[in-house]
Order: structure tokens, then sequence, then C-alpha cells
């Protein structure tokens, strides 16, 4: 199943396929997709891929580099000019520079295309190649849109209640559900009305996603993170109570079905067409440790927001046909993201909690004939390791500048001194991660980016990170061969 | 399980400046940090003293008879050339006191050098047997997820190299990533790849230089006694230069216990081996020998010198081959077939890769 938005599209899309296919020839492109929810480090995970690949950064496990078959490394211009370049080296400067702050969460859609010039092992012809890869970045909220293209009016409306009823959300949305009642579907449209409705509709799912509950599955995306079209009505409508019945022309339940259908067609489809239905390989990034700190109620909701996201995507082998006309995605990697805040003695149980989570979308992409692995990944490593010996117990810790405002049991930080924080043992079982009774006392703790080495000359040392080399090489090192 | 509740240290204050603002408000309540700073360890060649891993030898025999004879034999040689010995200092002694002397002298010269070579005979085996527990536990604990273990093993392996200038840029990559949150098997690669690799690129080069060597020269040598000389004193040296480039440098002792796989080779050729190796056929059996008897034969001494090379390989490596691909006999003895003279045409057709 994938999202399709009919025949003539799909024609289109084919069409396009085939025409990249051609120029692929002298030209190959990899088209490399960096999915992930919000907040999972999708902007810094790119930053820190082309930042390794263009200065040639401490990548022992990169095939092509550590053989010295690489010639040159550089950005290069992307292939959509309608799409906002993304800020590579604007987010370098805030990680690296004095203030060392994350980047802002991502607003809008942005790329990034870097051509790798190399010389292969295994060709006839001698020479240098070249491989371009195209990186696009977009706000993870929007993600979430993917899963309705196939859905109708009724059905958004009947999952999005249910969703909120549950209790692990009752006591979130009852404001809303509580504004639901003076509305009347078979009433007349207003659109004041439409506007309280889809405010008290947002204001649930930005509560929802606050850290004490980090709720994953809330859709539409565009509520979340609106980018340019805030305020336009294609944002303006919300679920109803309507039942299966069909809406009455004229009423405002005919009115908000008509502008999700808008929303639809004119946002979700384009979005998922321009970027997502022709990718080669994809990373998927997870961040696992704010749901950890917010409870198994949190765990499984995103597990639910990553089944549903991940269906969207056509993942396989190649046949002859498909990599003319409907490439599928043929690695996949799911990577624990931010590794560097706990031990690496726990990365094996990250690892194994990921994996139950993904379980369905591994499954898919195996059966399908797609590599797939998963693996713990800090794509810029912010804390360094020790142990700290407590009394008599020995706990595996990590060092680093925690960000001013986080709390871990009494403690305040403030930004500017050093701590060791031992942030609690991971489950030995995976499943407890997801049992409510699990009684896991985990408190992850976020941490400033780490400051800048410089070698003796001054030149700025390549940044750390943990196991970005094996990412590198299982997405584009055999391209590389 | 118990979980420990997660909770956060200060660190402690690394200047002694009393008066700060920012002072924690509560010291921190007697604890230790311990951050890994094995990393000048590592450059130096010193390795942290870790949790030493059982090694698990496999079965020896306790009590070899053979060696039992041999030793029992020395020490009966031993005694009999010591009172010999001294029973020709006193003679000397009542005869003329200086030069007795001097006899004396010489001979607690000679005892004193007999203790040495035993001395270094007794360190090229621990060496010989360290180098063999190295490759075992790499074997072992790259299927393990043991970080730690592995962290000490390539400390282990750096520090067996420490005094060996030619892998000073290998061991300083290696300590770079020290701190690095590696996988065991991508540790264990990237020491093999930095610190070993090149020094397989000498043995090959080694091995293979012997093996032409020893091709020619068979052609050449006018009677069969040379051959057998100079192929087993070749294949001799290969074992010996190829353990001094892993660093086992094996004193006359190990140096026999690595030669036994010699004889036994020498045993099976003969001039005609049924060989285990597509090649050997085709080169001893066919096209060579159909052209010159002495070339066939060349050739084969040359490919039996390059099988005990590769053996000697993989039993001095101190790392099992993962991350580097094992040498095969085309790689070492290909460039007996390129240069072998007779008909190019048949030479060029067995052109490796």
């Amino acid at each position: 199943m994938t999202a399709s938005g009919g025949v003539l599209d799909e024609a289109v899309a084919a069409a396009r396929s085939l025409a990249e296919a051609a120029t692929g020839w002298w030209s190959p492109r990899l088209r490399l997709g960096v999915t992930g929810l919000s907040r999972a480090g999708k902007t810094i995970f790119i930053t820190a891929f082309v930042q390794a690949l263009v200065t040639g950064g401490r990548l022992p496990m990169f095939a092509a580099q550590t053989q010295g078959r690489i010639r040159r490394i550089g950005l290069t211009l992307q292939p959509d000019d309608a799409v906002p370049r993304f800020a590579y080296e604007e987010n370098l400067v805030a990680m690296s520079g004095p203030q060392r702050r994350w980047p802002d969460s991502t607003r809008r859609i942005s790329e990034l295309s870097i051509e790798i010039e190399y010389e292969s092992n295994i060709s006839w012809f001698g020479g240098s190649r070249r491989l371009t890869v195209d990186i696009v970045d977009y706000p993870g909220e929007w993600l979430l849109d993917l899963p309705l293209i196939e859905q109708s009016y009724a059905e958004f409306c009947r999952t999005s209640l249910e969703a909120a009823r549950k209790t692990g959300r009752l006591a979130i949305a009852t404001p809303w559900l509580a504004s639901l009642d003076g509305l009347d579907p078979k009433a007349e449209a207003s659109e004041t009305q439409a506007i309280t409705a889809a405010d008290a509709f947002r204001r649930y799912l930005v509560a929802a996603r606050a850290d004490q509950h980090a709720l994953s599955l809330l859709p539409p995306g565009r509520f979340l993170m609106p980018g340019d079209l805030e305020g336009s009505p294609a944002l303006t409508f919300a679920p109803l109570e309507i039942g299966e019945d069909t809406p009455v022309p004229g009423s405002l339940a005919a009115l908000m079905e008509s502008r999700f259908e808008a929303y639809k067609r004119h946002v979700a489809l384009p979005f998922f067409r321009d970027h997502f239905a022709r990718l080669d390989r994809q990373i998927v990034l997870v961040d696992l440790l704010t749901p950890l700190n917010a409870g198994a109620a949190a765990v499984a909701d995103l597990e639910a927001a990553l089944d549903h996201v991940l269906a969207a995507f056509r993942v396989g082998r190649n046949s002859l046909l498909s990599a003319l006309f409907a490439p599928r995605i043929d690695r996949v990697l799911f990577a624990a993201a931010k590794a560097d805040r706990l031990h690496h003695t726990s990365h094996d149980r990250l690892e194994a909690i990921l994996s139950l989570l993904v379980e369905r979308a591994y499954r898919r992409a195996s059966e399908g004939g797609a590599k797939t692995q998963v693996l713990a990944l800090a794509a810029l490593r912010s804390t360094r390791e020790a142990t700290v010996r407590d009394g008599r117990a020995s706990l595996p810790s990590v060092i680093g500048v925690p960000e001013a405002g986080e709390r871990i049991g009494d403690e305040v930080f403030d930004g500017l001194v050093e701590a060791a924080i031992y942030p609690g043992d991971l489950p030995q079982d995976p499943k407890a991660a997801l049992d409510a009774q699990g009684g896991l006392d985990l408190r992850f703790v976020r941490f400033r980016p780490p400051l800048a080495e410089r070698d003796a000359k001054g030149k700025p040392k390549p940044a750390p990170h943990i196991r970005l080399d094996r990412a590198i090489e299982f997405l584009i090192g055999d391209r590389l061969a | 399980m118990a979980s420990n509740q997660p909770r956060a240290f200060r660190l402690p204050p690394s200047d002694a400046a009393p008066a700060q603002t920012a002072e924690p408000r509560r010291a921190p309540r007697g604890v230790s940090i311990a951050p890994d700073t094995s990393l000048e360890a590592l450059l130096t060649g010193e390795a942290t003293p870790a949790v030493a891993p059982q090694v698990t030898r496999p079965h020896r025999r306790l009590f070899g008879f053979g060696r039992l004879l041999v030793s029992a034999l020395g020490g009966l040689a031993l005694i009999a050339i010591g009172t010999g010995i001294e029973h020709y200092v006193t003679t000397l002694i009542d005869q003329n006191a200086w030069l007795g002397g001097v006899a004396l002298a010489l001979a607690a010269i000679a005892g004193l050098a007999l203790l040495a070579l035993f001395v270094r005979e007794l360190a090229a085996i621990l060496r010989q047997r360290r180098i063999n527990a190295l490759r075992e536990r790499a074997l072992r604990l790259s299927e393990s997820r043991d970080v730690a273990g592995m962290a000490s093993l390539v400390a282990d392996l750096a520090k067996l190299y420490a005094h060996r200038p030619d892998t000073a840029r290998g061991r300083a990559r290696l300590a770079e990533l020290h701190g690095d949150v590696l996988d065991p098997r991508d540790r264990l690669a990237v020491a093999e790849r930095e610190l070993v690799a090149p020094l397989d690129g000498q043995a090959r080069a080694l091995v293979a230089g012997a093996a032409q060597r020893v091709s020619i020269v068979t052609t050449l040598a006018p009677r069969a006694v040379f051959d057998v000389l100079f192929v087993a004193g070749q294949s001799l040296w290969v074992i010996r230069r190829v353990s001094e480039i892993y660093g086992s440098r094996p004193g006359l002792i190990g140096f026999l216990g690595l030669a036994r796989s010699v004889l036994s080779h020498l045993a099976i050729t003969g001039g005609m081996a049924v060989g285990d190796s597509l090649v050997q056929q085709v080169l001893g059996h066919g096209i060579a020998s159909k052209l010159s008897a002495k070339l066939g034969e060349g050739v084969l001494n040359g490919l039996l010198t390059a099988r005990v090379g590769l053996a000697a390989i993989e039993s001095c490596r101190p790392l099992p081959f993962a991350a580097v691909a094992a040498p095969k006999l085309m790689d070492v003895a290909g460039a007996l077939l390129r240069k072998s003279p007779g008909a190019p045409g048949e030479a060029a057709a067995i052109e490796p890769h």
C-alpha cells in the first residue's frame, strides 16, 4: 500500500522516474530520505552527515574513505530550484560557535546536494566517477500527513476521536472534547465556528506533544507546524462527531469535509509526491529517549505513529521495471538517535527496543527484499563516558553540559556547568518499555553541543559521533564500490 | 534487576579557586569519577590493566614422550660436555696455571652465553605463545559484544608493536579512535587494517620473492640434491623472516616448532605433487612440465615455497584474517607464472585475475 493520488499522478510520476533513470546513466543521483518525526534529529543528522563527508571526518568504517578512493566531496547545486537550500553553514555555526546551541525546529522544507568524486574498485573503465546525493530536510510533523492521504473525512474523525478517548490521552483531550459538544455538524456552516473548532483541536495537539506526555501520533501535521499555510482555510478544519452519515451540503460537516479534501489534495499529496515517492535509500531516525522519559503510553504511541508513517513508503528490491518507473527504497536504516545520552553499554538494549517498535516495518522491508539494519546512532556526540562509583554501586554515566532548565531529581542545571549524568538502566527485556507496569525509572537529559576541538595547527578537528560512519557506509557505501 | 535511580553528579572543580560564585550547593557525596584516560597509555604502548579474559587453550598433551627424550638427551649432552670441559680445564691448570686460567675464563663465558641463549629462547617461546593467544582471543571476542575486552585486546596488540617504529603511524591512528564508541568487530577491523595490513604487504612480498628465487634456482641447478637443499633452506628462511615481520622473533626451539610443517611438505612433494591446488596440478603436470621437466619442477618448487610461506603467515599473524583478505596462492605465486620462460602464450593464459 502506498499513498496514491489517482492514475494521472501515477503516470506523471512514472514518466519522471524514467527520465531520471535515463539521465542517471552518466550522472547517477542518489536520493537519500531522512525520515523522522519531529525532534528526532533530522537536521542535525543531515548537518553532521554532510560535514563528515565534506571535511573528511573520522570515519573508520566508511570503506571508500579508508581505502583512499575518494577524490573530492563538495556541495553542489540542488535539483529543485523552487525548494530552499538547507541552511548547512548556519547550522554549523550555531552548533560550534560560542553560543553552542542546537538548531531550531525545522519550519520548512529544504534540500541539499553533495557530489562525491571517487574511483571505483570494480569498474571496467578507469578514471573517476561521480555520485550525487540529494538530501531533503522537512519538518517531522508533516510526516504524519502521509497516512491521511488514504483516509476519508469520516475515517479521520473516527480515528481522531477514538485516539482522544483512550485512557492515555483522555486527560489532555478533555477541553477539546468538551468544545465538540457545543458544535452541531448538521447546522449551517459558519466560518467563526470552524475557526474556533480548529483552534481547540490545535491546542489539544500541542498539549499532547509537550514533553511530559511526548505523544507522537498527532495528524494532521500542519496543525503543529504550519509553515507557509498559517491561518489559511486549508488548515481551518477539525474532526466532528458525524458518525457514518454523509454530510448535508452547506452544513458545518460539509465545510469541514471539503477543507479536509483540499488539504489532502493541495498540501499532503504534493509533499509526498515531490519528495517521498522517489527515494532510493532511507534512514528512519527515531528519538526513543523522550518517550521513554514520559512512560509506556508515549512509547506505545510512538510505535503506532511509526507504523502508520512507514507504511506509506515503497520499500523493496528493485526489479528492472521498477527501477525505471517506480523505484523502490532498497536499503532502510532504523537509527535510534541521540545515543550519546546514555552509556555505550546500553546501546544494545536501545537497539532491541527500537527493533521491537518498528518490527512490522522492518519485516515488511526485509520481505520485500530491501536490506535493513538497526543502529544506535549519535550524529553529533555531545558527551563523553565515565564510570561513577557511588558507595558500592558502579554507575555507567555520561559527562556533558546539560541544557539550561533541564532537571533530574532535585537538580536543575544552568547550562554552563558540566555534570555526570546517570540516566537509569534500560530494561533487559524490550517489551518492558511498552508495559505500563514496567516500573522503568529513566531520565535522559538534553546536553548542549560539544566544544569544538582544535588540533595543534588551530584547524577544527572532525566532530565526534557514534556510528555515523557505519550509517554512511550502509546508506551510500555500496554505490561507491 | 534493581534499577538505580537516575541522578546527576557535579564534577569536582578542577582548579583550586576558593570562592567561586558557581560553587555547587552541596559537595559531591564521596563519589569518585574515573573517566577513561588510557589514551596516552595506548600511544606509549602500555595497556591499562583490564580484566584478563580466561584463555581456554586447546587441549595439549602435558607429557610428550618425544619432548622428554629430546630434553633428556640434551641434558645428558650438556653434562658430558660440561664434565669434559671441566676435566680439560683442571688438567690444563695443573700443567700451565696461566693457560688454565684463561681456559677457565673462556669456559665461564661459554656457560654465561649458554644461559643467555637459553633465556632468549624462553622469551621467544613466550612471545610466540602470546601471539597465538592474541589470535585466539581476537577470534572469540569478535563474536561477542564485549567492548571493554576488545579495547584491551587492541591495546595489547599495540603494546606488541610498541617497539617497531614503522608501526608508529598505525598506532597513532588507533589511539585517536580510543575514546570513540565502536563495536568490537569494528574496532578489531580498524586495528587489523592500521597495524597488521602493512605487515601483510611486507610478508607477501617476501614470500613472492622467495618463491621466484626458488623456481629459478631449481630450474638451473644441476643435481636433485641441490634442489632439495636449496628449497629446504629457503623455506626455513621464509618462515623465520615472516615470523620476524609479525613481531615474533623465534629462537631456535620455537623456530623448530614452526618448521615442522616444512618437513611434512617436503615429504609430500618430491617432484610429483598430487597437489591439492588446481594450480599446482595444472602447472606441475600440465603445461610447464610438457615444455621441460626441469621447468615444471622449478615452478613446482616455487609453489611449494609459496605454500610454506602462506602457512607461516597464517600461523605467525597475531590476528585472524577478518577485515583483510587472506592471501591466496595466486597472489604470491602469480609472479612465477608471469616471469617463467617458455611459451609466452601458455604463461599469459594463466595470468592471475
